[in-house]
């Protein structure tokens, strides 16, 4: 009994998918670029008929969101380096959890101030959603995707799809076929 | 017997004078008939031109859906696109720091 209220309170939760806080919007006005894409289930379907698949870029970014039911960016930009405070990603991190949710990468740079967080969330041993947070004196991205998609996926987009490819990422199938090289 | 009926024969061959107003009544009938016939196919022409007007709106209609959802379509695909190269070169510099190159 005890374990089916513990579970009843946990489980929708567990469901729930991360929010974009409002406070983020607020720094609109204040950044001198900002990217706000939203994109619900449906909006990824209808995105999704006009990617062709006879294009091979295409039709494998067509693959990648076929088990999305959310995509959400926020990128701000800001003229001088007070542009955001720490606090105003706090809400959106505040929401990344154990145990549905783990920080698989976490990296700092005290010379840049640089920082990069990675989260996914796991359920059943699959990906179910994957939160990125990017600060940067001047620049703050928050990115919230919801399904099953692995971060390598998104990353190997580089060089594709307009997308570019930044120098020295060794894509995924490469380093594997490295791997059997050696 | 054979008076009999030459008599009826004669009665019934007789000329009868027609009843008042005849002549107003079979007039009448004609114009009412002429009329329902009219009327009719004015109906039948208003039910053929509702029909068309009906078919060409919903062509219409269905038309503009096709082209606001195309620009919905393109839109959502290239608002897609930006999250994805956004994510993609966020993802693809941690991945440099982390590999520490």
């Amino acid at each position: 009994m005890r374990l089916a209220i513990v579970l009843l309170a946990v489980l929708p939760l567990a469901a729930q998918d991360i929010k974009m806080p409002a406070n983020l919007d607020k720094l609109a006005a204040k950044a001198s670029e900002v990217v706000d894409v939203s994109l619900d289930g449906a909006l990824l379907q209808l995105a999704s008929r006009f990617l062709s698949e006879k294009d091979p870029d295409e039709a494998n970014v067509k693959r990648l969101i076929a088990g999305l039911k959310g995509v959400y960016v926020k990128s701000f930009e800001f003229e001088d380096r007070d542009g955001y405070k720490e606090s105003d990603v706090e809400e959106f991190r505040a929401q990344l959890r154990a145990p549905a949710w783990s920080r698989i990468v976490g990296t700092r740079s005290k010379k840049n101030g640089d920082n990069s967080e990675v989260y996914v969330k796991t359920e059943g041993g699959q990906i179910s959603g994957l939160a990125i947070i990017v600060t940067e004196p001047k620049e703050l991205t928050v990115v919230s995707i919801v399904g099953s998609i692995r971060p390598e996926d998104i990353r190997d987009l580089g060089g594709h799809l307009g997308i570019p490819k930044l120098d020295n990422v060794v894509p995924k199938s490469d380093k594997k076929d490295k791997k059997e090289d050696n | 017997m054979m008076d009999d009926f030459e008599s009826q024969l004669r009665k019934a061959m007789a000329r009868e004078e027609p009843s008042p107003f005849f002549e107003a009544r079979v007039l009448g009938a004609v114009k009412r008939q002429a009329r329902e016939r009219q009327a009719s196919a004015r109906l039948w022409w208003a039910s053929a031109v509702a029909a068309l007007l009906l078919v060409v709106t919903g062509a219409a209609w269905q038309h503009q859906r096709a082209v606001r959802e195309e620009a919905a379509g393109k839109e959502a695909k290239a608002r897609l696109e930006l999250a994805l190269k956004i994510t993609s070169v966020k993802l693809q510099r941690i991945s440099m720091k982390v590999e520490g190159i």
